[in-house]
C-alpha cells in the first residue's frame, strides 16, 4: 500500500482509501511502433521500460452471489521483485461527467508464498495469463501497453499463445478518494493520443 | 538577331545547311549577308547546286525577316539592303523586348504575392523553431506550451503553461522593424520578471524587527545567446522563476516541518536559521518583476558581496537531483500493476524491515539540511583560512604556511599547515599539521601522530597554532644542535616549572657545546616568549664564592652558574639564526 508523502495528506487514522482511475483502449500490432514513439515523446523523459508479468486471478466463492476476486501478479523478468496482490472493487457509479472508470483499489506487496497462502485461505485460481509490454509514466499517470498471452499448460509459463493480434493500452492513476481533477488530466492526456488510440472508460459489467 | 543565332546554330550542325564564302563583287561592303547553302543530298548536281544557292539566298532572306512574299513586294525600297537591315533590327528588338516585358511582369506578380504571404509563412517557420525547443500542444484553437519541469520529474503543482499568440499588430504600409517577430508568447503572470535565490551568511544577529526586508540586488539578466529570439529568453527567464519558486517552497516546507535544536524562521520570502551561535544563514527568494515601478527601487546598488553563489548553484543542483530521482527506473513498478515507488520500499513489507531499516532507506536529509551543512562547512573553511592568514601577517618568526588541497568535498576540505623558520626550512620541519575541516569540527593530525579535534570556535584554532609555534622554536633548537654538533641534555614539550601559560604549555631544551664548556638552556612559551640562559664554566665566572669544598682546580672547568642572554639585543633576523650565532660564538675555533 503506497502511502502518500506526509506533506500532502492529513492522515486521519487507519489506511487511506485509494481509488484507481482507469481508461482503456487497444491498438493493432502494426500500429504499435507509432504509438510507442508518440508515448515516448509525451511521457516523462526516461529510458523505456519493458515488463513481463504473470498474473493469476483467485476467486473465493462465499455465500454471496458474487465471488471475491483477488489478483496476484509476479514479475518474470525482474528477479527479487515482490509479488503484488490487488483487490479491485466495483466501479463507482458516479455522474456521467466523470471521464474515467473509478474503483476502490488495495495494493499489497507480498512474499513469494502468496499462492500457497491463498489456497490455504480457500481461494481457487480462476484463470491466469502472461502480460508482456511497455510501461510509461507521466507524473502520477501510468501508461501500460501490453499483449496478453494465454497459458496453454496450466502452471507453466513457457507455453503461451497470444490472445489477439492487438495490444491493450491502459492509462491508470492510483490516487486518494475524492480527487476528481485526476480524471480531467487523464482525459486531456487521452486527447493527445486521439488518432492513434481511443482511450475510454469501459465498464466491465457491460462486457459480461 | 535571334534568327541569325538560330541559323548559325543550324549551320554548325552541318546537316541541313553549310556556309560558303561569298564573292565580294557587286555587293557593298556594309552588307551583312551570309551565303546560305542548302545541302542537297544528291551530290551529282553540283552545278545546279550553286544556282540553287543564289536563288536560295534571295528567297531565304525575306523569309528570314519573317516577311511574307506580298510584304516583301510592297516594301518601297526593297532593293535597298540598308532598309531591310533596319527593319530586321527593329523586328528582332521588338521581339526581345516582348520577352523581357513578359518576364518582368511575372516577377512583379510573385514579389507582391510574397509580400502578402510573408507574414503567414514566417509565423509557421517561427512556430517550427519554437517547437524545436519547447513542448507544444494544440487545445481547441489555442496553442499551449509547457515550461515546467514536470516532464523532468518535478512534483511542483504549478501548471507552467504558456500560450503562443500571433503578433498581428503590424502595419504593412510602414517599414517592418528589425526585431519584428510574428510570434509572441504569453507567460503566466506570476512567472514574469526574473528571480534568484540569495544565500548569505551574516555574523551579527539582527533585530527581530528587521526580518522580512531582504536586500535584493537587481542582478543583470543572464546574457542570452546572440542569435536566440526574444521568446526564448522570455521563456527561459520564466522557467528559472518557476524553479526558484519550487526550491524556495521545498525549503520553507522543510523548515517548518523538520525539528531542529534551533528552530528556523520563515518570514515572507526569507528563511533564517542559525548554523552556529552568533552566525545567521539567510536564504531568500528575490523575485523582481519587469514593471517600471520596481525598477526605480532597484536602481540603488546593493552590495552583492555576501551572496554565496556556490550555495545558490548547489541548491539548483540539489533540486535537479531530486527531480531525477523521481524519474529513475528504480521507481518503476515491477510487476507492472504495482504502484510507483522505490523498489526497496516495496520490499520492506514482504521482508519485514524494522523501523531502523526503513528510516535508513528514506532519504533522511532534505534540501534545507543539506544546504545548512554546506554553509557550515564553507563558513568553517573561511574562518580557518582567516585565522592562518591573520597569524601569518601578525607573527613573522616563525613563519606559518598553509597548503590547501585542490580537490574538496562539499562537506570536507583539507589543508596542510607548516610552521617553519626562514632560512632553516630543511632543518626545522618538525611541526607539520594536517587539518581536515568538516562540517562542525576541525580534526588536526600532527606529524608525530597525535590527533586533536577542535570545535568551531575560532579562538581554539588560534590558540592551538600559537602553542605549536612556540613548540616549533624549541624543536628548531633541537635540530640545530644536531647540525652544529651540540648535545641535547634535556628536552621537554610541556614543562611543569615556571609561570603557567594561559595558552598551551611552555617547552624547554638544554643543549651542551661539543667541548662541554658551555650549555644553553631555552624556555619558550606562547605567551611568555623565549628565555635563554647560558651556563659558563666556573673558571670564567669571577664572582663565585671561594669555598674549601673544592680541593682540586680541575673542578673549575665544570659548568657553573647561568647567565641570561638579552635576546632582543642579539644579532640575527629570527630566533634560529640568533641561536646559531650564539652557538657558534660559544664553540670557539680550534685553530
Amino acid at each position: 500500500m503506497e502511502a502518500p508523502p506526509v506533506t500532502m495528506m492529513p492522515v486521519t487514522g487507519g489506511t487511506i482509501n485509494m481509488m484507481e482511475y482507469l481508461l482503456q483502449g487497444s491498438v493493432l500490432d502494426h500500429s504499435l511502433e507509432s504509438l510507442i514513439h508518440r508515448l515516448r515523446g509525451l511521457c516523462d523523459n526516461m529510458e523505456p521500460e519493458t515488463f513481463l508479468d504473470h498474473e493469476m486471478v483467485f476467486l473465493l466463492k462465499g455465500q454471496q452471489a458474487s465471488p471475491f476476486v483477488l489478483r496476484a501478479r509476479r514479475s518474470m523478468d525482474r528477479a527479487g521483485a515482490p509479488w503484488h496482490l490487488r483487490y479491485l472493487g466495483q466501479p463507482e457509479v458516479g455522474d456521467k461527467n466523470r471521464h474515467a472508470l473509478v474503483r476502490n483499489c488495495v495494493d499489497i506487496a507480498t512474499s513469494e508464498n502468496l499462492t500457497d497462502f491463498l489456497m490455504e485461505m480457500g481461494f481457487r485460481m480462476d484463470h491466469e495469463f502472461v502480460a508482456k509490454g511497455h510501461l510509461f509514466r507521466k507524473g502520477i499517470m501510468k501508461i501500460m501497453v501490453y499483449k496478453i498471452f494465454r497459458i496453454l499448460v496450466p502452471g507453466s509459463t513457457d507455453s503461451t499463445e497470444a490472445l489477439s493480434l492487438s495490444y491493450l493500452v491502459e492509462l491508470s492513476v492510483v490516487a486518494p478518494a475524492g480527487q476528481d481533477m485526476v480524471s480531467d488530466d487523464m482525459r486531456n492526456f487521452a486527447e493527445q493520443l486521439k488518432p492513434l488510440v481511443h482511450l475510454e472508460k469501459i465498464d466491465p459489467k457491460r462486457l459480461m | 538577331m535571334c534568327v541569325l543565332y538560330d541559323v548559325l546554330s543550324i549551320v554548325r550542325d552541318k546537316k541541313f545547311m553549310t556556309l560558303d564564302p561569298v564573292s565580294q563583287d557587286g555587293l557593298p561592303p556594309k552588307q551583312v549577308t551570309i551565303q546560305v547553302g542548302i545541302i542537297d543530298l544528291n551530290q551529282k548536281f553540283n552545278k545546279c547546286h550553286k544556282r540553287v544557292y543564289t536563288v536560295g539566298k534571295i528567297s531565304a532572306f525575306p523569309l528570314a525577316l519573317g516577311l511574307s512574299e506580298e510584304q516583301f513586294e510592297k516594301c518601297p525600297d526593297r532593293d535597298n539592303p540598308q532598309t531591310l537591315q533596319l527593319i530586321s533590327k527593329k523586328k528582332s528588338l521588338a521581339g526581345a523586348a516582348q520577352i523581357l516585358l513578359k518576364g518582368a511582369e511575372r516577377l512583379t506578380k510573385s514579389v507582391t504575392e510574397n509580400q502578402e504571404n510573408k507574414l503567414q509563412r514566417d509565423f509557421n517557420s517561427e512556430l517550427l523553431r519554437l517547437r524545436q525547443h519547447w513542448k507544444l500542444r494544440k487545445v481547441g484553437d489555442k496553442i499551449l506550451g509547457d515550461l515546467s519541469y514536470r516532464s523532468a520529474g518535478s512534483l511542483f503543482p504549478h501548471h507552467g503553461t504558456f500560450e503562443v499568440i500571433k503578433n498581428t499588430d503590424i502595419d504593412l504600409d510602414k517599414k517592418i522593424p528589425e526585431d519584428y517577430c510574428p510570434l509572441d508568447v504569453q507567460i503566466p503572470s506570476d512567472l514574469e520578471g526574473s528571480a534568484y535565490i540569495k544565500v548569505s551568511i551574516q555574523k551579527q544577529a539582527p533585530d527581530i524587527g528587521d526580518l522580512g526586508t531582504v536586500n535584493l540586488f537587481k542582478r543583470p539578466l543572464p546574457k542570452s545567446k546572440p542569435g536566440s529570439p526574444h521568446w526564448q529568453t522570455k521563456l527561459e527567464a520564466a522557467q528559472n522563476v518557476l524553479l526558484c519558486k519550487e526550491i524556495f517552497a521545498q525549503l520553507s516546507r522543510e523548515a517548518v516541518q523538520i525539528k531542529s535544536q534551533i528552530p528556523h524562521i520563515v518570514v515572507k520570502n526569507q528563511i533564517i536559521s542559525q548554523p552556529f551561535p552568533s552566525l545567521q544563514l539567510s536564504i531568500s527568494l528575490c523575485h523582481s518583476s519587469n514593471d517600471k515601478k520596481s525598477q526605480k527601487f532597484a536602481t540603488e546598488k546593493q552590495s552583492p558581496e555576501d551572496h554565496l553563489y556556490v550555495l545558490e548553484h548547489n541548491l539548483h543542483l540539489l533540486i535537479r537531483e531530486f527531480h531525477k530521482q523521481t524519474l529513475s527506473s528504480v521507481m518503476m513498478p515491477h510487476p507492472a500493476s504495482a504502484p510507483f515507488g522505490h523498489k526497496r520500499m516495496r520490499l520492506s513489507g514482504p521482508q519485514a524491515f524494522d523501523k531502523n531499516e526503513i528510516s535508513s532507506l528514506q532519504s533522511s536529509e532534505g534540501l534545507l539540511e543539506k544546504i545548512i551543512k554546506q554553509a557550515k562547512h564553507i563558513f568553517l573553511r573561511s574562518r580557518t583560512a582567516a585565522a592562518t592568514i591573520s597569524l601569518a601577517s601578525r607573527i613573522e618568526d616563525p613563519q606559518i604556511q598553509a597548503h590547501w588541497s585542490n580537490i574538496n568535498d562539499v562537506y570536507e576540505s583539507s589543508v596542510k599547515v607548516l610552521i617553519t623558520s626562514q632560512g632553516y626550512e630543511q632543518i626545522c620541519k618538525s611541526i607539520q599539521l594536517q587539518l581536515n575541516i568538516g562540517v562542525e569540527q576541525i580534526r588536526v593530525v600532527h606529524r608525530d601522530g597525535r590527533v586533536i579535534t577542535l570545535s568551531h570556535q575560532e579562538q581554539e584554532l588560534q590558540d592551538f597554532l600559537l602553542s605549536q609555534m612556540s613548540q616549533h622554536q624549541v624543536h628548531a633548537v633541537q635540530q640545530l644542535a644536531k647540525v652544529m654538533g651540540w648535545q641535547v641534555l634535556s628536552f621537554s614539550n610541556h614543562v611543569g616549572l615556571g609561570p603557567i601559560e594561559s595558552i598551551g604549555n611552555a617547552s624547554a631544551i638544554t643543549v651542551a657545546s661539543p667541548s662541554g664548556d658551555y650549555a644553553i638552556s631555552v624556555r619558550n612559551g606562547p605567551e611568555s616568549g623565549s628565555k635563554i640562559m647560558v651556563q659558563f664554566p666556573r673558571n670564567q665566572c669571577k664572582d663565585l664564592p671561594k669555598s674549601d669544598v673544592l680541593q682540586d682546580s680541575k673542578w673549575n672547568h665544570l659548568r657553573g652558574p647561568f647567565k641570561e642572554v638579552q635576546w632582543n639585543k642579539m644579532e640575527g633576523r629570527n630566533f634560529v639564526y640568533k641561536m646559531e650565532l650564539l652557538m657558534s660564538a660559544l664553540s670557539p675555533c680550534l685553530l
